[in-house]
C-alpha cells in the first residue's frame, strides 16, 4: 500500500529532522555535536554491552506499547501505562515474595498473571467510567497512573520496604535468584522468548480474530459497529483490560528480569515513552518493535553519555522529546473515539437489560 | 392533471409590493453541489402577521429561512427586510434590519446559567469585558419574568425543560427588538401543550406588530397558528402565500406531496400481493412502545406484522418515530412495553447480534455513518456481518485472506466500483457504498430485511438497482420492511403501506394507493 509506505517514509524523515534540530540546539549551546552523536552511537550500539543495554530498555517500552496500541485501535487514548506498569510490578513482586519456596516456573507464571490482572484492573476502572458514563479516559487513565506511582512509593517505603536496605532510595527485598529470568544485564533468551510470544499473540489477536477485527471496526466507527451487532461497550472494556494487562506484564518482566526488586520511582517515564513508541511505530506490531529498539537505544545512550563526554545526558532527553513532539504532532487524534454528548447508554443499556 | 385547485400559484413575475412588506425575496436560488435546494423562489410576507412555511423534508424550508436571515448566500436572487436590501449572506445586515432567527437546534450553551447564556448569545450583548452576576441577572430579569414557567436566572440551561429552553431561544432572538422573527421547526421537540403555549407566544408577538415566519411540519399546527401559508416542494414555491381563511388542509396536503403526478402515483400492485407462502410471519410487533430519544419521538403502541414474501412500507414525515421503530427491531433500544417476535418466537431478550443470527438484516438510515466505517478497509466493512454471533466449532483464528477473497467476490457480484479491497470505504461514492451495504446485508439466510431510506440521495440508476434488490428479496421469500420518505418508492414497492405520525401507526393502505389519502394521513390533515 502506497499510503502505508508514505507514512513510514515521512516518520523516518521526521526522526532525521529531530536529530538535526537537536544538533542545532547542542551547537548553539556550545557542545560538540560530533562528540554527542558518536557518543550516542557508541552508547546504543557499538560500545561493549551497548546493544544489550538497548534491548534491555526496549523490552518494557515494547510490551507497554503493545497495550497502548490495543487501546488506540479501540479508539481509546490510554495514557496511564506508567501506573499500570507499576501496579503490575508490585503485584508480581508481592506474589513472588509471598511464595518464595514455590516451583520457579509456576511462581513466575502465577506472578505474571497477577501482574497482568493488576494492570488490567488499573485500566478497567477508567475504561468502565468511559464506556458507562463517557468520562474522558485521557484524564482518568492519567490520574490512575499517578495513583499507581503513589502505590509503588507507599509499598517500597512502607509495608514492603527492605529493613536491611541502605541508601536513600526506598526499595524492597530481592526476589530469590531462582525466579530471575535474566541477570542484571536485563536480557536473556528466556525473556526475549516471552516478549516475542507476547507480541505474536497480540498481533494474532488484533489482526486475525473476530475480537481484534471488532475492535478495529468499533474503534473507527462505534455507531456502525453497533448496527452490525457488535457489543461496543464489551469490546471496549476488553480492549482496556488487554491494554492494562500488557503494561502490568511489562512490570512483572522488570521484576523477574533486570531489577529483581522494586525501587521507588524506577523507570519513571517508560509508560509515557511507550506512547511515542506506538505513534512512531504507526500502530503496527513490527513498526513498534523497531521504534522500541530506537527509543531503547536512546535510553541506553543517555546512561552511557556521561561516561565518555561532558555533555549532559539531558541533551538526549531533548532528542527524545523532539521526536515525540514532531512525530506525534502529526498523529491526528482521528482514531480517538469521540466522547458521546449523551453517553452511549440508550442502546447499550437496553441491550444489557435485554440480556439480563 | 394540473394544480388547478391551488389558489394563486406563484407566478414567475410577482407584482410589485403595495402594502407594507416585512420580508421580500425574488428569484432566490441556492445549490449545494449538484443538489438544487431552492429554485427561483419569490415570496412576500405582509408585516404584522404569522406566516407558515410547510413542505416535505428536503423541500428547502430551512434553506429559505437561512437565505432570508442572511445565513446562506443565494446563488441568485435578492432579499429585502423591512424595505432594505440585504447583501447576499450578510447576517449582520439582516439583523440590523430587524430580523432574528430561532434555529431548529437549540443554540444556548447547556452548561451556562440562563442569564449567562442570554448575554452570550443575544444579538446585542452588553459588550463589557468583566461581568458581575448580579448585573447580568438584573439586565435579563425583565425579559424572562413574563414567561410561562419562568426559570430562575441562575439555573443551568441543561436543567430546563425543552419548552422553557425554546422560550428562551425566542427571548434571545427578540432581545434585539427584532421586528421579524423566523422560527425553523420550533415544534419538533415540544409536547402538544408546550406547542399551544408557543403559539400563544407567537400570537402575542404578532399583536405587538412583529412579523413571524414559522416553518412547520404538521397541517394541524398550521391551522392553529398561521394567518397565511406557503408550500415548498423540491425547492420551488408551489403554493401561496395564501390566507388560511381561503384554503383548507386538503389542497395544502396535495401541494406538499404533489398532485401533478398523483394519477401516475397510483400503482396497481395486483401481481405481487399475497401470492403464497405468507403463512410465515417473520416479524410481529404487538403494542410496542419505546422511550422518546433526544432526537425523536418513541414508538407508541405499534402493532405490525411482516410476513414472508411481502414488502411492508412505512410512510411518514421524518421524525415521527420511524427511527425508533427501526432501532427497536434492531435491538438497539429496549422496549418500554409490548412484544417483539421473529418467526413467531419471542425476540425481546435477544441482543442485536442474536437478532442478526436469527435472520435480521438492516440497511440503516445513514449509510455513511451507520452503514459503513468510512476509514476501515472495504473488505472489513463487507465482512462485518461475520464478526458477531456464536457458532460451535468455529476456529478462533480468522483467515483474512479468504475473507478478502470472499469480499472481493461479493463486491464484484454487486457491481461495486472499487480499486482494491483495502481501500477505505469512505472513498466510494454514495451509490457504491449502498451497493456494498446491500452486498453485506442481502446475503446468507435473510429472513427479515429492514431497509431505512435505502435510496435517499442516490442517482437514478442506483435507485433502480436498490429497488430491484428489495423486490428480489421479497420474491425469494424474505419479509421486507421499507421505511422511506419517498412516496413514489413506497407506492412502487409496497404490498401494504402503514403511515406513522407522532410515533403511532395512524393508517394502513392497500394498493392501488391514493396519494391524497396517504398524504393526509402523513400530515394529519382532515377533509
Amino acid at each position: 500500500m502506497i499510503g502505508q509506505m508514505g507514512r513510514i517514509v515521512s516518520t523516518v524523515i521526521w526522526v532525521v529532522i529531530s536529530f538535526a534540530a537537536t544538533s542545532l540546539i547542542l551547537w548553539v549551546s556550545g557542545y560538540g555535536v560530533a562528540e554527542v552523536l558518536s557518543g550516542t552511537v557508541q552508547g546504543a550500539l557499538t560500545a561493549s554491552g551497548a546493544f544489550t543495554s538497548t534491548v534491555r530498555w526496549a523490552i518494557p517500552l515494547f510490551l507497554i506499547a503493545l497495550g497502548v496500541m490495543v487501546a488506540f485501535r479501540a479508539g481509546f487514548f490510554n495514557i496511564g501505562g506508567q501506573g499500570q506498569f507499576y501496579v503490575g510490578a508490585c503485584a508480581a513482586l508481592a506474589t513472588a515474595l509471598g511464595w518464595r519456596n514455590g516451583p520457579a516456573l509456576l511462581v513466575i507464571i502465577v506472578s505474571a498473571a497477577a501482574a497482568a490482572g493488576a494492570g488490567a484492573l488499573w485500566s478497567l476502572i477508567p475504561g468502565w467510567l468511559r464506556v458507562r458514563f463517557g468520562t474522558d479516559e485521557v484524564l482518568t487513565t492519567l490520574m490512575m497512573s499517578f495513583i499507581g506511582t503513589l502505590v509503588l512509593q507507599y509499598l517500597t517505603g512502607g509495608p514492603m520496604r527492605n529493613p536491611e536496605g541502605t541508601g536513600t532510595t526506598a526499595s524492597t527485598e530481592r526476589i530469590p535468584d531462582a525466579f530471575r529470568l535474566t541477570g542484571s544485564s536485563g536480557v536473556s533468551w528466556r525473556l526475549l522468548a516471552v516478549v516475542i510470544v507476547t507480541a505474536v499473540v497480540i498481533w494474532a489477536l488484533m489482526e486475525r480474530t473476530r475480537f481484534g477485527l471488532s475492535v478495529e471496526l468499533a474503534g473507527r466507527n462505534p455507531l456502525m459497529a453497533r448496527w452490525q451487532g457488535v457489543n461496543v461497550s464489551r469490546v471496549g472494556l476488553a480492549a482496556f483490560a488487554v491494554s492494562g494487562g500488557l503494561a502490568g506484564l511489562a512490570g512483572a518482566m522488570e521484576v523477574f528480569g533486570p531489577a529483581g526488586r522494586l525501587v521507588t520511582g524506577f523507570s519513571p517515564t517508560v509508560g509515557f515513552d511507550a506512547i511515542v513508541v506506538v505513534m512512531v511505530g504507526l500502530l503496527s506490531v513490527s513498526g513498534m518493535a523497531l521504534s522500541a529498539v530506537f527509543f531503547g537505544g536512546l535510553q541506553a545512550a543517555i546512561l552511557f553519555l556521561p561516561i565518555v563526554t561532558d555533555v549532559p545526558p539531558a541533551a538526549l532527553v531533548v532528542l527524545n522529546g523532539m521526536v515525540a513532539l514532531l512525530v506525534t504532532a502529526r498523529f491526528r487524534s482521528r482514531r480517538r473515539r469521540p466522547a458521546p454528548v449523551v453517553p452511549e447508554t440508550d442502546g447499550e443499556a437496553a441491550a444489557g437489560e435485554a440480556e439480563g | 392533471m394540473s394544480e388547478a385547485p391551488s389558489p394563486e400559484p406563484a407566478g414567475p413575475n410577482p407584482p410589485e409590493p403595495t402594502g407594507e412588506r416585512a420580508v421580500r425575496c425574488r428569484g432566490v436560488s441556492v445549490s449545494f453541489g449538484p443538489v438544487r435546494a431552492l429554485r427561483e423562489v419569490s415570496l412576500e410576507l405582509e408585516a404584522g402577521r404569522i406566516h407558515a412555511l410547510v413542505g416535505q423534508n428536503g423541500a428547502g424550508k430551512t434553506t429559505l429561512a437561512r437565505a432570508l436571515a442572511g445565513l446562506q448566500a443565494p446563488d441568485a436572487g435578492r432579499v429585502w427586510v423591512a424595505g432594505r436590501e440585504i447583501p447576499g449572506g450578510n447576517v449582520r445586515a439582516a439583523a440590523a434590519a430587524g430580523l432574528a432567527m430561532v434555529h431548529q437546534h437549540f443554540s444556548l450553551p447547556p452548561s451556562f446559567t440562563v442569564a449567562e447564556a442570554l448575554e452570550l448569545t443575544a444579538a446585542r450583548p452588553g459588550g463589557k469585558a468583566v461581568y458581575r452576576r448580579s448585573d447580568l441577572e438584573k439586565r435579563w430579569r425583565e425579559y424572562v419574568e413574563g414567561l410561562d414557567g419562568a426559570p430562575a436566572l441562575s439555573s443551568r440551561i441543561r436543567d430546563l425543560p425543552l419548552e422553557v429552553r425554546q422560550s428562551l431561544e425566542i427571548v434571545r432572538a427578540m432581545a434585539s427588538r427584532a421586528r421579524v422573527l423566523l422560527l425553523d421547526e420550533p415544534t419538533a421537540l415540544l409536547t402538544p401543550s408546550a406547542i399551544e403555549a408557543l403559539f400563544e407566544r407567537l400570537r402575542g408577538l404578532r399583536d405587538e406588530g412583529v412579523t413571524v415566519l414559522v416553518v412547520l411540519h404538521k397541517l394541524r399546527e398550521v391551522e392553529a397558528v398561521a394567518d397565511t401559508v406557503s408550500v415548498l416542494r423540491d425547492g420551488r414555491l408551489v403554493f401561496g402565500p395564501v390566507e388560511m381563511t381561503e384554503t383548507e388542509t386538503g389542497p395544502l396536503s396535495d401541494a406538499i406531496v404533489g398532485t401533478a403526478d398523483a394519477a401516475a402515483g397510483s400503482v396497481a400492485m395486483d401481481e405481487a400481493v399475497s401470492r403464497a407462502g405468507d403463512d410465515v410471519v417473520h416479524l410481529e410487533l404487538e403494542n410496542v412502545s419505546t422511550p422518546d430519544s433526544a432526537f425523536e419521538v418513541g414508538c407508541r403502541e405499534i402493532s405490525l406484522r411482516v410476513a414472508a414474501e411481502e414488502i411492508v412500507g412505512v410512510a411518514g414525515v421524518e421524525g415521527n418515530g420511524q427511527r425508533s421503530l427501526v432501532s427497536a427491531i434492531a435491538g438497539l433500544i429496549g422496549l418500554e412495553r409490548g412484544a417483539i417476535r421473529f418467526g413467531g418466537e419471542d425476540a425481546a431478550g435477544d441482543d442485536p447480534a442474536r437478532r442478526r443470527q436469527r435472520g435480521l438484516r438492516l440497511v440503516p438510515f445513514d449509510r455513511h455513518t451507520e452503514g459503513v466505517s468510512a476509514s476501515a478497509p472495504l473488505w472489513l466493512n463487507q465482512s462485518a456481518r461475520r464478526l458477531v454471533g456464536r457458532r460451535r466449532g468455529r476456529r478462533p483464528l480468522v483467515s483474512v485472506r479468504s475473507w478478502r477473497e470472499e469480499s472481493r467476490a461479493a463486491l464484484d457480484r454487486w457491481r461495486v466500483r472499487y480499486q482494491s479491497v483495502v481501500q477505505p470505504a469512505g472513498s466510494l461514492s454514495g451509490g457504491n457504498i449502498q451497493r456494498l451495504i446491500l452486498s453485506r446485508e442481502l446475503a446468507g439466510g435473510v429472513e427479515l430485511l429492514v431497509a431505512a431510506q435505502p435510496t435517499r440521495g442516490l442517482d437514478f440508476a442506483a435507485t433502480g438497482f436498490v429497488r430491484e434488490s428489495l423486490s428480489g428479496m421479497r420474491d425469494i421469500g424474505a419479509g421486507v420492511l421499507l421505511v422511506s420518505s419517498d412516496l413514489d418508492e413506497l407506492f412502487e414497492l409496497s404490498d401494504r403501506l402503514v403511515v406513522m405520525l407522532g410515533g403511532r401507526i395512524v393508517a394502513e393502505f392497500h394498493p392501488p394507493y391514493d396519494r391524497r389519502a396517504v398524504g393526509d394521513a402523513m400530515t394529519g390533515a382532515v377533509r
